[in-house]
Parts: structure tokens; C-alpha cells; sequence
């Protein structure tokens, strides 16, 4: 059996350990980042479409299961989060996606849209102003996450000099 | 046609892929209450929150939580004695009999600590270390030694899950400790809200409130937090009742658990969605 089908599995444990326990202490207020999402979109570019739409199901199937969550809220947000980012994955856009800031925006993109379906599924009050339920669920958590996943692009970089 | 199939797969896999998993989920969504689902669930998150556990513990720089645990539960108990008293001097006020309301200094409190917690705008669940085996089971608020907290969703052997007040599938009934006046509160995604409320109900900002008496989850007067703003609906009937919650649910830490017996007579007269079987 290849490796690559088994690295999601073993970094989804470390991955929602963080997420839960340490990530908490860098939040301000609710808006937090999403790691998951940062190792979903990390997968999705290097392994392609298929790989990214399947590993954002069995992430947000467990991450629904282990929160408490809303069963299938976070699963069909993180499928067709990885499967967005999986448009990014073609051999030739690979170097470009993601080892440059480019993966910072591959990062918002996604986690823009994974907000907004995971919010559609909690937040359906029409008497609020669209615009800033837009803003308050989506965009502050996305603008979070994007600022760190530029440790993706930055540490290996730094890595490579030293 | 074999080929013709193969010709498609090969093409539009990815497609056929996220639709099969789009429709998987859309299943999963209505299967939440399902029974099954929720053994799944129990386990899986009982399983993990073992391991978080060890996690938190070490970021947990409160080292005397033995100590803080025993004051906390003290500051609970006498939290629900002002409670109760509060209660009591405003109905003696108004000539009701106090005979049928319950002594809640004798309600059982359990103990627990979160170990970790989702910072979900609209989902915010927190986990705690205390299970099925101590007595927990779905329905039972959880509070400290300001106020309610949230109420336990699921449980495993030793872990429980718990929606807190931030929580948008937590739909609790509460009343305003001045005027008496029962409404439904809920958490909107972005505030802690008395919903439907006539424009002629008696609601000023400050007023506290509490979870009320007719609420088959938690039927004893816990401290929920204070009006702070009338919000006039588009019906222009109606009116939301802006709540400042007494509890910080994302940085609480040490928790109590009230295991208050249900009536099994009053639930089934009412319908209460954690008596599913």
C-alpha cells in the first residue's frame, strides 16, 4: 500500500489535537484558524483533485464526530473545500501552489468556501445582514487561517538555508 | 459501453467523487439523532478526548486544581442558594406560596474539567472529563460559579460532550427574574437572544434572567445572564431581548454538573428531543 494514503490519517490525530487544546489559546474570541483546512489544502495540492476530495470528507466526518458538531456540517464543508483546492494540483501548477505565498490565497479561497457551508448549515436567519454574517463567519476565520498557513511557505524555506 | 464508461470515469472521477460524498453528507446531516449515529459518536469522541486530555493537561498551567476544584464547587452551591433566595424574596413579594420550589442547595453537583473545546462561531462545544460512568447523560445543564454554562449532548464511559450557550442547537426556555415573563433564548450565531417576544412583555436592560421552571431541561432557576439591549423585529410586533451572558464559555475551564433527575411523567407529557431512545 502506498505511504500517502496513511499520512492523512497519522497527521489528522497530532493536527485536531492542536486544534482543540492549543489553538484555543490564540483565538480571539470565536475566530480561530482552521488547521485542518491548512493540511487539507497542503494535501489536496500535492495529491491531487481525487486525493483532496476524499481526504476533506474523512476529515470533516471525524472532526464532526470528535466536536460535536453537527454530523455531515463539517464533512460536506471540508469535501468541497479539498475539492476546490484540488484545482490547484496539476503537476505544473504543484511548485507554483505550494511552496510560494500562492498557497496562502489557495488557503483563503478555500477556507472562504468551507466557512460559508458550514455557516449555511448553522446560521440560516434571514433577518441579518448578509453582508456581515458574510464578514463575522467567514472572512474572520478565513483572514485567521490564511495569516497561518504562512508558516507552510516560511518554515521550510528557512529550513532549507540554515 | 464498457469503454465508453471507462472514458467517463476516467475523465469525470473527481466529479462522480464529490457529488457521491456531497450526497453521503447531506445523509449524515439527517441522520444526527439517530442512535446509532450517536454510539458512533460517543465512541469516537470518547476515544479522542482520552488523548486530549493528556494534551491539555500539560498546557494547563493551574497546578492546584484539586484545591480550585473544592472552592469552585462551594462557590456553586452558594451561587444556587442566591439563586434560590433571590427567587423566593421576589415570589414572598408577590404572596405566592413557596412550598412547591425546590431546595437546590441539596442538588447533586459534579466536578469536571474541560479538555478541549471547539471555537465554533455557531457549533461551540466543549469537552468534559466526566462520562456515563459518573452518572452523566444527555439533558443535564452544566454551570460554574456564575451560571449556566451549557447542557451535556452526548456521553461516553468517560468523556461528555456539552453545547454550550454559543451553541446554536441549544434552545433553552428562560425567564426574566423581575417580571416573571418566560421566553425562548437561543444563541443566533453571533449574540445570546430572547426571541419572539411581544413588544408589550415587560423587558428592561439589566434585568436578569434565569432558566425557568417550565423548561423540561432544566426546570431550577440558574443564572443565565442580564438584558442588555431591546431589539425591535421588522414585524414591528415582535422584539429580541439581547442577552450579556454571565459565563464566559470560551474560557471556561472548570465546570459543574447538576445531575438533576427528570420527572419521567412531566417528559412524557412533553416533547423533549434527549428522550429519544
Amino acid at each position: 500500500m502506498k505511504l500517502k494514503y496513511f499520512i492523512p490519517i497519522l497527521i489528522f490525530i497530532p493536527v485536531v489535537i492542536i486544534q482543540l487544546t492549543i489553538i484555543p489559546l490564540i483565538s480571539i474570541e470565536e475566530v480561530a484558524p482552521d488547521l485542518l483546512l491548512i493540511t487539507l489544502v497542503y494535501f489536496s495540492i500535492a495529491y491531487g483533485q481525487l486525493y483532496g476530495t476524499s481526504v476533506g470528507a474523512f476529515y470533516g466526518l471525524a472532526f464532526d464526530l470528535i466536536t460535536g458538531s453537527l454530523i455531515g456540517s463539517n464533512m460536506l464543508a471540508k469535501t468541497v473545500a479539498g475539492f476546490t483546492a484540488g484545482y490547484f494540483s496539476a503537476e505544473t501548477k504543484k511548485d507554483k501552489y505550494l511552496y510560494t505565498y500562492a498557497f496562502c490565497l489557495v488557503v483563503f479561497l478555500c477556507a472562504i468556501i468551507n466557512s460559508l457551508i458550514f455557516s449555511f448549515f448553522s446560521v440560516i436567519d434571514f433577518d441579518k445582514n448578509f453582508i456581515f454574517v458574510l464578514f463575522n463567519h467567514s472572512m474572520l476565520p478565513s483572514i485567521y487561517t490564511t495569516m497561518l498557513s504562512i508558516l507552510v511557505v516560511i518554515v521550510p524555506h528557512r529550513r532549507s538555508y540554515t | 459501453m464498457f469503454k465508453l464508461l471507462s472514458y467517463v470515469w476516467d475523465n469525470f472521477k473527481e466529479y462522480f467523487v464529490l457529488v457521491i460524498l456531497v450526497i453521503v453528507s447531506f445523509v449524515l446531516l439527517t441522520q444526527n439523532n439517530n442512535p446509532q449515529v450517536q454510539k458512533v459518536r460517543a465512541v469516537a469522541f470518547g476515544s479522542f478526548a482520552a488523548i486530549t486530555t493528556v494534551v491539555y493537561d500539560l498546557f494547563n498551567t493551574t497546578q492546584i486544581k484539586r484545591e480550585n476544584e473544592e472552592l469552585r464547587k462551594v462557590n456553586s452551591e452558594l451561587m444556587l442558594q442566591v439563586s434560590a433566595l433571590r427567587e423566593q424574596g421576589i415570589l414572598n413579594s408577590k404572596l405566592k406560596e413557596l412550598a412547591g420550589f425546590k431546595d437546590t442547595s441539596t442538588l447533586p453537583l459534579i466536578p469536571a474539567t474541560v479538555v478541549s473545546r471547539t471555537l465554533s462561531q455557531t457549533q461551540n462545544t466543549i469537552t468534559i472529563n466526566k462520562g456515563f460512568n459518573n452518572g452523566l447523560k444527555p439533558g443535564m445543564p452544566v454551570m460554574n460559579h456564575l451560571g449556566l454554562v451549557g447542557v451535556i449532548n452526548s456521553t461516553s464511559d468517560g468523556f461528555a460532550i456539552a453545547r454550550t450557550l454559543k451553541n446554536i442547537n441549544l434552545k433553552l426556555t428562560v425567564k426574566n427574574e423581575r417580571s416573571r415573563i418566560d421566553g425562548i433564548m437561543i444563541w443566533d450565531g453571533d449574540n445570546l437572544v430572547i426571541i419572539n417576544v411581544p413588544k408589550t412583555f415587560d423587558f428592561e436592560a439589566g434585568d436578569r434572567i434565569v432558566t425557568s421552571e417550565i423548561s423540561s431541561i432544566i426546570p431550577i432557576p440558574i443564572p443565565v445572564g442580564v438584558v442588555s439591549e431591546i431589539i425591535s423585529e421588522k414585524t414591528g410586533l415582535l422584539n429580541r431581548i439581547k442577552l450579556t451572558p454571565f459565563v464566559d464559555v470560551l474560557s471556561v475551564e472548570h465546570v459543574f454538573i447538576l445531575q438533576l433527575v427528570q420527572s419521567v411523567q412531566k417528559n412524557e407529557l412533553e416533547l423533549n428531543f434527549y428522550n429519544m431512545p
